[in-house]
């Protein structure tokens, strides 16, 4: 699948996914959890969708009455691109407070997870966050490749220089 | 900069300090400096016995044992003559300089004690060139110039190899690393007068069997085959700087690269959180107090 | 034709008109009430009821006996009368509850009110007068999860409920103690309060959770919308037989009957729709009250420009806002008198809509 149908499948999915509610816990008393992530009343929950491009990007949209969980896994294509991947999404993890929507912890099996509650949409407006969420797909590709990029090129240089001293 | 010096510039400058200090007539100050180097090295500049016109500048090596087998003490004697004094404690080779007695080119003197670490490591290289040109195969000489990272040479009769094992502190290392040296081993296209290089990793070349050298599966091994066109005499100085280097230079620019790529990191995330910023509502009608403590309301 | 209204707030989670419509209470999705009075010079706040520990979840104001009732997820609710300073005074009421109150209801006569709880239990409240105090009987039977929605019928006696098990059900809400046994109307007679009259499934294979419930006003007719985006209208007349409608909008959150045969549903899709019910009892898709709005682009000042270059990296002045009047959903709507209504949404904006002006602007539109 091209890159603008996929996006647009996650889009409209995300969309429909961010209707969520002020919703008090019905196990515990005075209590508001995200039931996406509580897990407790199967009633309060929807069906996960999965929507992937091939087997190694995807994105699983998990909602339920009060939250939605946003898993995404994203392309690696080798070992560089791994930790790159790896280290950026740690690096935005360590600073979760500031990002608000961000899980500290992705789900298994992705790379990054938002979780977004109705108090997130309460101060925020909920189409922004899907654009926020479409912004980041299309733009940490485009990032992890032209840092691979810029570091082989310095490889190159730093080869070509050595060796052009003996 | 892109490559790495091989001497010791600090080292330099304050002995080209004190020296020029000494030269204007200048009453000469205590001196009393330690410097390190790469691989742990450690340089002391210090007034022997308390005379302070009377410099010594002393270097630790872990590893000068290793050398010493080589012939290092007898090069040294050759390079430094009567420089040479008897070790510091606890230091492996003490130069002495006197201030009050200069020769005419002392400059180049201060950049000779500059390059001692190369001195130092010099013997090894010679010694086994030599064999190369005499066509004596020898046993291979294995230094442990790190703790857990080694350096081997080895002389058959139409070339030398060199042989690092250098340890990756981690994976991110690993594979940046890995990406360098993939580079060096096709870079010699673009330059035919280059040594020949290859590099394994986790497996040790056939060379390094049955050798004390460091075996490690976070260890990279990185070949150089050099041919006589390298250890000739004229070009051996150079050779040897240029082995010497590589170490640092390697992992010098990996932290580089993960220095780029850590701020090019903070930056795109800072541009997330600014477009995440888009998301919010912004605040109504902010009301702030001036330092009169008068308030005014800001209109958009 | 609109009137939109803010209030410093974030986001209103629900509000409640008096009777002259001069002064509205809304929460903005906080523990606190607000109350506000239209003055020549704009809406002053006029009290702010603090009484809550968790955040308010439900309010109604009945517009004859002028009295507030609130409920929070703090599992309980007050009873707001005002003294003679005009100082609203709280009256607690025990709902025996252990989750949290959800919304809450006065009845028509305005002698009872209904509260809802994530309990499985609808509380039915009345004043006991000998004992000064608001006395709560539960309906238990068969709700089995978090009610979310209520309605009262016309005739005081008959209570219309929706939840998260997917189900709207019908109940009676006769309270002995109090009042003459209730004639039989469209949904039957039970005088036993609790007496489930009528029960329907949100879709038929199950689904969606209801949002908001309403009693038609000759009572016959209930509408509920659901989280299926659909909207559905049961009629007690032919048989109980529901009606469903799957529309192509976001779910809806709150649905109004303005005429007898004409529905307001608004909800995640930010705009109000008009539906009816036509002779068949189909229900279609009439207009969009929000679709003829123009936005116009507001100048950018200078500061405006660079605090959003500084803040958000964005360059281009032009706002990318939703074709709507709300940027959010909407959370309640609320009929304020037989021509106007109101829709509150999280982007904290109160709008006042008036019918009979958006009839003569847009064609077709007929409210029937």
């Amino acid at each position: 699948m091209s890159l603008k149908p996929y996006l647009t499948a996650v889009r409209r999915t995300l969309t429909a996914a961010m209707c969520v509610e002020n919703f008090s816990s019905q196990i515990v008393e005075k209590h508001n959890k995200p039931e996406v992530e509580v897990r407790a009343s199967k009633e309060l929950l929807l069906t996960p969708i999965l929507i992937s491009r091939n087997d190694k990007e995807k994105v699983l949209i998990e909602s339920s009455i009060n939250s939605v969980r946003i898993s995404i896994a994203v392309k690696q294509a080798d070992d560089l691109e791994k930790i790159l991947c790896h280290k950026f999404t740690r690096f935005m993890t360590m600073r979760a407070e500031n990002f608000l929507i961000l899980r500290r912890t992705p789900i298994e099996g992705y790379d990054i997870s938002f979780l977004i509650t109705n108090f997130h949409i309460e101060q925020m407006y909920k189409h922004k966050i899907v654009d926020f969420v479409i912004h980041f797909m299309e733009e940490i590709d485009r990032e992890l490749s032209e840092m691979k990029l810029s570091v082989n090129a310095r490889a190159r240089t730093c080869a070509e220089e050595f060796l052009k001293r003996f | 900069m892109i490559l790495l010096e091989v001497n010791n510039r600090i080292l330099e400058e304050t002995l080209n300090n004190k020296i020029r200090n000494a030269l204007s007539g200048h009453r000469p100050e205590s001196t009393d400096v330690i410097i390190a180097d790469f691989d742990g090295v450690l340089f002391h500049v210090s007034n022997l016995s308390g005379d302070k016109s009377k410099l010594r500048i002393s270097i630790l090596l872990n590893y000068y044992k290793q050398l010493q087998e080589h012939g290092a003490d007898e090069l040294l004697k050759r390079e430094y003559g009567s420089h040479l004094t008897t070790p510091e404690t606890g230091f492996n080779v003490s130069v002495l300089v006197d201030l009050k007695d200069l020769p005419e080119d002392w400059e180049n003197l201060v950049k000779k004690i500059g390059l001692l670490k190369r001195y130092c490591f010099d013997s090894v290289f010679e010694k086994y060139f030599d064999f190369q040109e005499q066509g004596v195969e020898e046993k291979m000489a294995v230094i442990h110039y790190r703790e857990e990272e080694t350096m081997c040479i080895k002389a058959t009769n139409d070339r030398v190899t060199v042989v690092f094992s250098t340890l990756f502190k981690n994976v991110d290392d690993m594979v940046i690393g890995k990406m360098f040296l993939q580079e060096l081993k096709e870079g010699r296209r673009a330059s035919h007068t280059a040594p020949q290089v290859l590099f394994n990793h986790r497996e040790p070349p056939r060379e390094l069997q049955d050798s004390d050298a460091a075996v490690n599966s976070c260890v990279g091994y990185i070949t150089f085959i050099l041919f006589p066109q390298h250890t000739n005499k004229e070009s051996r100085k150079n050779t040897i700087d240029m082995i010497l280097m590589f170490r640092d230079y390697l992992h010098y620019h990996i932290k580089c690269s993960k220095v780029y790529i850590h701020s090019r990191m903070r930056t795109k995330t800072s541009e997330f959180l600014k477009i995440l910023n888009r998301a919010r509502s912004e605040p109504k009608n902010v009301e702030k107090k001036t330092i009169t403590g008068r308030t005014f309301i800001r209109k958009e | 034709m609109t009137e939109a209204h803010n209030f410093e707030a974030n986001a209103i989670s629900c509000h409640a008109w008096n009777k002259d419509g001069k002064e509205v209470a809304f929460c903005p999705s906080n523990n606190d009430v607000h109350v506000y009075k239209r003055t020549p010079g704009g809406w002053k706040v006029h009290e702010i009821l603090q009484k809550h520990d968790l955040r308010v979840m439900g309010l109604d104001w009945a517009p004859n006996t002028n009295r507030i009732v609130t409920c929070s997820a703090d599992r309980n609710a007050y009873v707001w009368t005002q003294g003679e300073d005009g100082k609203w005074i709280p009256a607690w009421v025990l709902l025996r509850t252990n989750r949290a109150a959800t919304c809450v209801k006065w009845s028509p006569q305005e002698n009872k009110f209904a509260v809802g709880t994530g309990d499985r239990v609808i509380s039915v409240c009345h004043f006991a007068s000998e004992n000064n105090w608001w006395v709560s009987k539960h309906i238990k039977r068969p709700l089995r999860s978090t009610v979310t929605c209520l309605d009262w019928h016309p005739d005081n006696q008959v209570l219309v409920a929706g939840s998260t098990d997917y189900k709207v059900r019908v109940f009676s809400a006769y309270i002995k103690d109090m009042e003459e046994a209730p004639e039989r109307g469209a949904w039957g007679c039970q005088p036993n309060l609790g007496s489930l009259l009528a029960e329907f499934p949100n879709s038929p294979n199950g689904g969606g959770w209801v949002h908001a419930v309403a009693f038609s006003p000759c009572g016959n007719k209930i509408c509920w919308v659901a989280h299926n985006s659909s909207i559905c209208v049961a009629d007690a007349t032919k048989g109980n037989t529901v009606v469903r409608l799957f529309t192509e909008h976001l779910p809806f959150t709150s649905c109004i009957w303005v005429g007898s045969n004409s529905i307001i549903a608004g909800g995640h899709s930010c705009m109000p729709l008009l539906y009816s019910v036509d002779d068949n009892g189909q229900i279609y898709f009439v207009s969009n009250l929000d679709s003829m709005q123009k936005k116009e682009t507001s100048g950018i000042s200078a500061m405006r420009k660079f605090q959003s270059l500084d803040r958000q990296a964005r360059t281009e002045s032009s706002e990318d806002n939703l074709d709507s009047i709300h940027q959010n959903t909407i959370t309640s709507i609320r009929k304020l008198s037989p021509t106007e209504f109101s829709t509150s949404s999280l982007d904290g904006q109160l709008v006042l809509w008036d019918l009979k002006l958006l009839e003569n602007s847009i064609a077709g539109l007929k409210i029937v």
